[in-house]
């Protein structure tokens, strides 16, 4: 159903001159494929830091941390929203669980990775849900 | 801060009987100038804290937001304009034989200038032919495409929030939304979608204006109970699952299937979770006014005979874990009326159909559109509204969603202009006050009865090489008729079609805060009036062949491929 889209031919009155649909589509998407290039350099650049998997680290979040960092529990009430961005990567970079080195040598170097993205997408200052509650 | 100061007290404490000890002056020396240096460093962060402690106690909010810029190219196919209207032709040969118009012969009569201008329709009328309810055409069928090559938009949403309250939050969206070279704030009426109004501003273009979106508070624990309480104007917009192709967080607390609509009213919400122990899981009875019949409208005049819109329903959050999302919906809108308070800018064409006289002016003025403010002219009868949605986060990246809606019309019978519910105006012809012009006017609708409409939306968002791509499809039914008006898809609400609607796209994670989105949507148009409550949904096809009529364009099929860039700060 879209082809029959295609197969009119078109007067495009600001070039002045008689072109197809097929002229058209084809010369957009070679715009679209030289712009997609520059962004795919760019993208990939900017990209280069990330890697873990905010999905993983929830259940990772959940299953272990929160064992102790819950309301009452021994390391006190500990959410994602207890730090802002920059301070959950700074912990995972800097202070690693000092209160307790021995839980996060538990953890591999792709786990910690998880976590750290999980925490960091929900921080504080992350974007959040825009409900009323 | 503790550390320091311990650190300082330690280093104090430290001094003299370091410097007896060693008894070396060089020793006291310089742990004296580290004292001193430690002192000015305390000063200068004392200082720091002091000016942020101030800065936070008088910053009473927090601001952030985001702005698209985005390019779109429409093209319409096969749109037809065959306007007609529903005419009493049994009450109109019988007003005419009984010579309330005056006399046909008569070339200066009301009837004899009708008739003279209207040859068809003199001849229907000398054969007889002119009984029961008929179509009265206005101009011949013109069938055609439109093609607008390039679009660009640019949208700013300044949000903030405030913590009023320990249990007292403050949240508002201030949105622009405006298509580039166009400030005026209206647009020409050739569509429900062009219509400046207080439930869609925020998903139409309007200008530079900066407009309210959304501004509430939310009052939670109420009394240390699992209630909680949000007045103001309402997060109605964007909702779920509507955030996968938005590539943000849920924008909005009702099924954006079945509500995208900026309304302003109240929520009383129980977190159920709290007892049961399902995560994110919450009811919610939701209140608003869509309308308001009198305040505005001219009620000192007492001519006012609408009566105000009202909403309400429940919403509930069954399951909202972060990986899982399930939602019902249910509400009811009462006494929704036939349009509106809004701007347009005035057809010139409605001149040519409806007002002859004022058609005689408006020729000298061809590209002049005055505007003005419609109001609607009476209540049309109920519409209520259902819908289960769900979706999930799959480990693996993968978002997936399917919701279904339904929708059920019960009509007064009562029609304006436009129509009634899902039913057409039946006109009858009348002198207007000097008796020298017949005009039609709108007596009741074609239909009283109930009728259903349901729709289906699913789509897929996977992970791919710098971002994500998605697929989605929805399908609306004849009747089909939520309230998504201010989905801002150029073409209109693809959520509100009736008919198929097919999008990808693809989204170019550029870095957390930045993002490039190119896609398009297919529209496959069934049934006219989507997005609207008001006239009979005619089968587009019947359109085309001249079987039906609609007094605004129609079309059959439209296809937008669009590009975008957000940036989020």
């Amino acid at each position: 159903m879209v082809n029959s889209l295609y197969t009119k031919p078109l007067t495009l009155d600001a070039r002045g001159a008689s072109a197809t649909w097929e002229d058209c589509i084809m010369e957009l998407a070679k715009k679209l494929i030289a712009c997609l290039a520059i962004l795919a350099f760019t993208a990939s650049v900017a990209l280069a830091a990330e890697g873990g998997n905010p999905r993983k680290g929830k259940y990772l979040y959940k299953k272990t941390c929160r064992t102790c960092h819950s309301p009452g529990k021994e390391g006190g009430d500990l959410t994602p929203q207890s730090k802002t961005q920059a301070q959950w990567d700074r912990y995972f970079k800097e202070n690693k669980h000092k209160a307790k080195p021995g839980v996060w040598e538990k953890y591999s170097p792709q786990d910690l990775k998880d976590i750290n993205q999980f925490l960091y997408d929900h921080a504080i200052d992350s974007d959040q849900p825009e409900t009323c509650g | 801060m503790r550390k320091l100061f311990a650190f300082l007290l330690v280093a104090l404490l430290a001094l003299p009987a370091t410097a007896l000890a060693a008894n070396d002056a060089q020793n006291v020396e310089g742990l004296r100038k580290q004292v001193k240096d430690l002192s000015q460093r305390l000063d200068e962060i004392s200082g720091r804290i002091n000016k942020n402690t101030i800065k936070r106690a008088v910053d009473r909010f927090n601001w952030y937001g985001d702005m698209r810029v985005k390019a779109d190219t429409l093209h319409y196919r096969d749109v037809t304009f065959n306007p007609g209207i529903q005419v009493d032709f049994t009450d109109f040969a019988n007003k005419a034989m009984n010579g309330d118009f005056g006399d046909p012969n008569d070339a200066t009569s009301p009837l004899g200038q009708m008739l003279a201008a209207n040859p068809a329709l003199a001849t229907a009328f000398q054969n007889g032919q002119l009984q029961g309810i008929m179509p009265y055409a206005f101009a011949p069928k013109k069938t055609y495409d439109v093609d607008n090559d390039i679009l660009y938009t640019t949208r700013l949403r300044l949000s903030f929030r405030a913590k009023v309250w320990k249990n007292v939050k403050f949240s508002a969206r201030l949105n622009m939304y405006k298509n580039w070279g166009d400030s005026t704030g209206v647009k020409v009426f050739d569509s429900w979608n062009s219509y400046t109004m207080d439930g869609t501003d925020g998903g139409n273009t309007t200008g530079d204006w900066l407009r309210v979106e959304r501004a509430y508070f939310a009052w939670h624990d109420i009394a240390g109970s699992p209630f909680y309480l949000s007045i103001g104007r309402r997060p109605s917009t964007y909702g779920p699952p509507t955030q996968f192709r938005e590539n943000e967080p849920r924008g909005g607390t009702p099924s954006g299937h079945l509500v995208n609509f900026n309304f302003d009213g109240v929520t009383i919400g129980y977190s159920l979770g709290r007892i049961t122990g399902v995560e994110g899981q919450v009811l919610r009875f939701c209140y608003g006014q869509g309308y308001e019949s009198q305040w505005g409208n001219g009620e000192l005049f007492n001519s006012v005979d609408t009566r105000d819109t009202h909403l309400g329903g429940f919403n509930f959050d069954a399951i909202n874990d972060g990986t899982n999302f399930l939602q019902f919906t249910l509400f009811e809108a009462l006494d929704v009326t036939d349009g509106f308070k809004g701007l347009i800018a005035f057809p010139t064409q409605f001149a040519q159909f409806f007002a002859p006289t004022l058609n005689q002016d408006l020729q000298k003025f061809p590209n002049f559109n005055f505007v003005t403010r419609v109001q609607p002219s009476t209540n049309i009868g109920n519409i209520t509204l259902g819908g289960i949605g769900f979706s999930r986060k799959e480990m693996n990246g993968i978002n997936w969603f399917g919701s279904v809606g339904w929708t059920r019309s019960d009509p007064n019978g009562h029609a304006g202009m436009f129509g009634g519910l899902l039913s057409d105006a039946v006109y009858k012809a009348q002198l207007n006050q000097d008796k020298t012009e017949i005009i039609m006017k709108p007596a009741g609708a074609t239909s009283d009865a109930p009728k259903n409409g349901w729709s289906v939306y699913a789509g897929i968002q996977v992970p791919a090489p710098l971002g994500k791509a998605g697929l989605e499809y929805n399908y609306g039914s004849k009747y089909w008729t939520p309230f998504t008006q201010a989905q801002d898809d150029m073409v209109g609400s693809k959520l509100a079609t009736r008919g198929h609607v097919v999008e990808g796209y693809y989204i170019f994670d550029i870095n957390p805060k930045m993002f490039i989105k190119v896609g398009g949507i297919y529209y496959d148009y069934n049934y006219t009036n989507s997005g609207s409550p008001v006239g009979t949904p005619q089968k587009v096809s019947d359109v085309k062949d001249g079987k039906s009529y609609s007094l605004l364009p129609v079309v059959d099929t439209a296809w937008d491929g669009y590009a975008s860039m957000t940036v989020k700060f």
